[in-house]
């Protein structure tokens, strides 16, 4: 009996809590609560980022996600919260098609989540090495990649690699189309949630 | 097979994200509340962030590297900007058929229907 | 003054007048004073207008080239005042309008070149080519002889006569008119509206037309002409067109004349092909190679060539058989010619109501009197014979006798049945086809001035005795002699006028001092036919023939007179309604009775000592060289019994005398044999009626010969179109029928097979894309969540897919 995998139950927590409020979103009908499950759940996504490493997206999964956007539709949630809209039932038929589906979906998922090898898990957990600065994700925006030295070593050595370069290869178009694009997100979700000048039945 | 004492790998991660993912899923086609469906986007985005991250990490690998490296967080990082560019822009059209239509029922949002 | 210019424009002048009045009728007829009256005027005063053009034109003519010519005595001429000056008598004066002078004109003869009896003056040319391939030429030309003047004067004089008169018969015309000889099938009789615009208008081009023929300077042209004169013939007998009859008049004068015309076709094919040319006379072309005026040969001078002018087989003729692969040209040469002058005188045939063809005359006189008379007495039936004598020169002596012999042949059958004849119109109408035999005649046995003559006199006393008959058929409206009878008393002016014209006609005169102008033509016909028997034994019982015509003409015309004007009125009803006619309508009969007296006297004009009349001068000039001016006869090639007299040996006194003599005593005893039936009442006609019944019924019926032609032509043509329309109806039809009944099965079977496989076919498509649309709609709920889960079906069928045919490969 090996002793207990600190870095596997917490995992398992965190996993269990995402995969069970999840599902709570899902089962529960009331639209009030599906958005506190649904908190929980990407908060609980969040843990399992920073135990696979990725501090950085981590730490914007709480803060974009569960501080901004999921404020935003508790939001909306509360602007249209009245009455008969909190919980809307559904046909017990379209239930059972979804589950089915569903179902389908997830058994061929996990079966191929679990056939491939190379994604089994490696025989013995790696040290954790600790890299808590975001400055590798700023440099591999940029086009330099810290995980890819040796390529681009290589490719420096011998020209003819260079074809498809896999070593220096950054984000620095899309993030700035993403970031115009963000922009005109915002720009649009105003222009759509502006009040109406209303020509009804007052002037009618 | 402990999954207490032995170490975590990508199909543990993935088998989470299928989870979230089909959660999401299920999530649009069943709720009748517009909120309730941009919700199960969430999570249908959130499932397959899951996989970007775990993809990407150095930790979770048999082999020698990881198999995406820097840029699945980086993917998942420009998914995280589109879900909140999204969610602006859907709670935006909500509030919208909301206001006109006076209810945020999607089965009611059938004016395109032929 | 240069009649080479001035005589074609006057004649040409005087030619289109009448055009013009009738395209200023047929444009604002009915708007030409009130219901058209002015359009009376305005055709009178073209025709007018175009007479004295004429008779100008027959002045300049005589001033230039006098009136007598006696081809003997050339030093006769030496005095007259009017001789020309005989430098322009030059050839080729000028490159268009040339003038041709006898080309024998020789040694002492050259000064006299017009008055050589070889030779003879006339001008030609063209004004107008209206098309050319080729060799062939088309144009408007004229060739002006004296004869053409003379035909100008005669026909303008009496169409102006005619115009006067008609505006008189034809006042009726001017309002409404109700025709009692038309009923309608609700018993009613016609009423239509007033046509005097249109008489007036075809009066006008039918003046057009004739003056066309007479002048015309080629084959073609007249034609042409001849075929428009046709028409109007046609347009004027069928006046009341409303009237079965005259319709029926009309077509069967314009069917009748097609007849003749296909001849006529055939004549101009075999000259022109042969000849190579249209014009009369000799014209003078631009060479266009060496740039100088040549003359280029006509029919005429083709055919007879100088100095001799004897009838030749022309050269091309001889080609022509040399291109037939005959052996001797020069006879089957001769046949062409012989063809071609027999095809000529087909449609003066037809055109003349000769034997064949005559048939259609008496009733052409359905149409108004003034059309009568001017048209089918006077000018257009005249028109076959003026061809006749135009076209002399190509006959062979063959063509002659054949000419000789059909004249012979019409003078008699008509003659005889104008004597049972009782329509006044009608006797008219047979004694011109007879009087048209005589000319023919005439021309046939070579007298051609005594032919022209007999023309001329003819149409003076022709159309005199029609306007008389018309004027009695206004007054008494009816054409039946038998309800006539003392109309003397009523409208003397009428009755003494035709008595001139019953005179004229039977040749009546003093012998050997002076008569009416039929006493002159009548004389010279009957003298060139003792003639003509003295060098043909054989064909000269048609003398007799002749001579038995005369005294029948004289019968009959006296028979007409004592039965309208002289005895009892036989219908008291319409004599108590006649009344002598308007001015208008009896001063052109004085005018001419005038002129039906006098136009052949032997009157001396400035003390010229030639004997005979003006008129035989002034055609001799015309007479054809080579005609009439032989000693002795001509003989024919194929037939050497056939032999043409000069016209010269009638001249002689014993024959002149005998001729004389014989055609006086055969129109006394004419004349006696009338007053003694109709004058007298010494004998009864009705005895004679009842003594040969057979004789009677034959010549009451026109010796049968509309029931020959009925028999012949008419019958099997209705019997042919029996039996096509039974073929058409019977066999025909049913096999459209049957092949339509067979499309229309086929066609039933086609559309059901369209029905049910090819449209089904298409329907079906149709439907199912339809059906499939349908059910794929249903598809699209609207639902997002719907959408969501198809979403997701999609993505597990795909998995499902691709790892039930990529297999464990994923896996690995």
């Amino acid at each position: 009996m090996d002793s207990i995998n600190v870095h596997s139950l917490l995992f398992l927590l965190f996993a269990a809590v995402a995969c069970a409020f999840a599902v709570a979103v899902v089962v529960t009908s009331n639209v009030v609560r599906m958005a506190f499950y649904l908190v929980v759940s990407l908060g609980a996504t969040a843990g399992l980022y920073f135990l696979a490493g990725a501090d950085f997206v981590g730490a914007m999964q709480l803060m974009i996600y569960v501080g901004g956007t999921l404020v935003l539709l508790v939001f909306g949630v509360m602007l249209t919260a009245q009455g008969p809209f909190i919980s809307m039932r559904t046909r017990a038929g379209e239930w059972i098609i979804a589950a089915v589906v569903g179902s389908s979906l997830l058994g061929l998922l996990l079966s191929t989540a679990f056939r491939v090898d190379a994604w089994k898990p490696p025989a013995e957990a790696r040290e954790q090495t600790a890299s808590v600065t975001s400055s590798r994700l700023g440099g591999g925006l940029l086009g330099y990649r810290v995980d890819r030295m040796e390529q681009a070593a290589a490719e420096q050595a011998d020209p003819t690699l260079a074809k498809n370069s896999q070593g220096m290869s950054g984000y620095l178009m899309p993030f700035e189309v993403i970031s115009v694009h963000l922009l005109v997100v915002l720009i649009a979700a105003a222009y759509l949630a502006r009040p109406k000048k209303r020509v009804g039945p007052r002037e009618a | 097979m402990n999954l207490l004492t032995e170490p975590i790998g990508i199909s543990h991660y993935l088998a989470v994200g299928a989870v979230m993912f089909v959660a999401g899923a299920v999530c649009m086609a069943t709720k009748r509340n517009a909120l309730g469906i941009l919700m199960g986007i969430e999570l249908v985005l959130n499932g397959a962030n899951v996989n970007f991250v775990a993809f990407s990490s150095e930790y979770l690998r048999s082999g020698p590297r990881a198999s995406l490296g820097l840029d699945g967080q980086l993917i998942a990082l420009f998914v995280i900007v589109l879900a909140a560019a999204e969610a602006a822009v859907a709670l935006a059209i909500a509030l919208n058929f909301y206001n006109n239509h006076a209810t945020i029922d999607v089965d009611r949002a059938d004016d395109l229907k032929g | 003054m240069d009649l080479a210019s001035t005589l074609p424009t006057l004649l040409g002048a005087a030619w289109l007048l009448p055009l013009a009045s009738f395209v200023i009728v047929w444009l604002f007829g009915p708007r030409l004073g009130h219901a058209g009256k002015h359009a009376g005027y305005v055709a009178t005063g073209a025709i007018l207008g175009s007479f004295v053009l004429a008779l100008i034109a027959l002045l300049s003519w005589t001033g230039k080239h006098g009136v007598f010519v006696e081809a003997h005595h050339d030093e006769s001429h030496a005095g007259a005042p009017t001789a020309p000056p005989r430098s322009e008598s030059s050839p080729s004066k000028s490159p268009v309008q040339f003038r041709l002078v006898a080309a024998a004109a020789e040694g002492e003869h050259a000064d006299y070149a017009h008055y050589d009896h070889e030779g003879k003056a006339y001008y030609t040319g063209d004004w107008y080519t209206l098309a050319k391939f080729g060799k062939l030429q088309l144009t408007i030309g004229y060739y002006i002889d004296s004869l053409t003047v003379v035909m100008f004067c005669m026909v303008t004089l009496i169409a102006s006569c005619i115009h006067f008169y008609a505006q008189g018969y034809m006042h009726d015309e001017l309002h409404d008119v109700e025709d009692h000889e038309v009923t309608l099938s609700d018993g009613h009789h016609l009423h239509r509206r007033g046509r005097y615009h249109r008489f007036f208008q075809y009066l006008s081009l039918f003046c057009f037309s004739m003056l066309g023929v007479v002048l015309s300077g080629n084959m073609a042209m007249t034609f042409v002409f001849w075929e428009l004169v046709g028409v109007c013939s046609y347009f004027l007998i069928g006046f009341y067109i409303e009237r079965k009859s005259a319709s029926t008049a009309a077509n069967k004068a314009f069917i009748v004349n097609r007849v003749g015309d296909f001849g006529m076709l055939i004549g101009m094919m075999a000259l022109w092909s042969s000849l190579g040319t249209f014009n009369f006379g000799d014209m003078a072309v631009e060479d266009a190679a060496s740039g100088e005026t040549r003359s280029q040969a006509g029919i005429f001078s083709q055919v007879r060539p100088g100095p001799s002018h004897e009838l030749v087989v022309p050269e091309g003729m001889k080609q022509a058989a040399a291109a037939t692969g005959s052996e001797d040209t020069e006879r089957c040469g001769y046949w062409l010619l012989v063809i071609a002058g027999v095809g000529i005188f087909c449609g003066c045939v037809g055109k003349s109501a000769q034997f064949p063809l005559h048939t259609w005359l008496p009733d052409a006189m359905e149409g108004p009197t003034p059309v009568s008379a001017l048209v089918h007495s006077a000018t257009m039936v005249a028109a076959g014979v003026y061809l006749a004598g135009r076209f002399y020169p190509v006959f062979a002596p063959e063509a002659l006798l054949v000419i000789a012999v059909i004249g012979c042949i019409t003078l008699f059958i008509a003659a005889t049945i104008a004597i049972t004849a009782v329509d006044i119109k009608r006797v008219l109408a047979y004694s011109t086809v007879s009087q048209l035999g005589y000319m023919m005649f005439a021309l046939g046995v070579g007298g051609w001035v005594a032919g022209m003559m007999h023309l001329v006199t003819h149409a003076f006393f022709k159309s005199l005795l029609f306007m008389c008959s018309g004027s009695v058929i206004h007054a008494v409206h009816t054409n039946d002699m038998t309800k006539m009878g003392g109309l003397r008393k009523k409208m003397p002016w009428t009755a003494y006028t035709m008595l001139v014209g019953c005179l004229a006609i039977a040749g009546a005169g003093i012998p050997f001092l002076v008569g009416f102008s039929g006493y002159y033509s009548k004389d010279a016909i009957i003298a060139q036919a003792i003639a003509y028997k003295e060098v043909n034994p054989l064909w000269g019982v048609t003398l007799f023939v002749a001579a038995g015509g005369a005294a029948t003409t004289a019968f009959y015309m006296f028979r007409l007179w004592y039965m309208t004007f002289s005895g009892q009125p036989r219908d008291a009803h319409k004599y108590d309604h006649a009344h002598e006619s308007p001015k208008v309508m009896y001063y052109p009969l004085v005018v001419l009775s005038v002129f039906a007296i006098a136009v052949a006297w032997p009157i001396t004009i400035v003390g010229d000592a030639a004997e005979g009349s003006p008129l035989v001068h002034l055609l001799n000039q015309a007479v054809p060289d080579g005609v009439g001016s032989m000693e002795g006869a001509v003989r024919g090639t194929l037939a050497a019994s056939v032999a043409i007299p000069s016209e010269h040996a009638s001249h002689v006194d014993a024959i002149h005398s005998a001729a004389t003599m014989l055609a006086f005593s055969t129109a006394l005893g004419g004349f006696l044999l009338a007053t003694l039936f109709y004058g007298w009442k010494y004998l009864d006609p009705a005895e004679v009626r009842n003594q040969f019944p057979q004789v009677y019924r034959f010549l009451w019926n026109k010796w049968w010969f509309d029931e020959l032609y009925d028999a012949l032509f008419v019958k099997p043509a209705h019997l042919l179109a029996a039996v096509a329309a039974w073929l058409d109806k019977n066999v025909l039809d049913r096999i459209i029928d049957g092949s339509a009944k067979v499309t229309l099965v086929a066609s039933r079977y086609d559309d059901w097979f369209d029905r049910l496989f090819v449209d089904g076919l298409v329907n079906w498509f149709g439907r199912w894309t339809y059906g499939v649309g349908l059910a794929f709609r249903r598809l699209q709920t609207g639902s997002v969540r719907q959408y969501a889960m198809f979403v997701v079906l999609g993505t597990v069928v795909l998995f499902f897919l691709l790892s039930l045919f990529l297999g464990t490969a994923v896996g690995r």
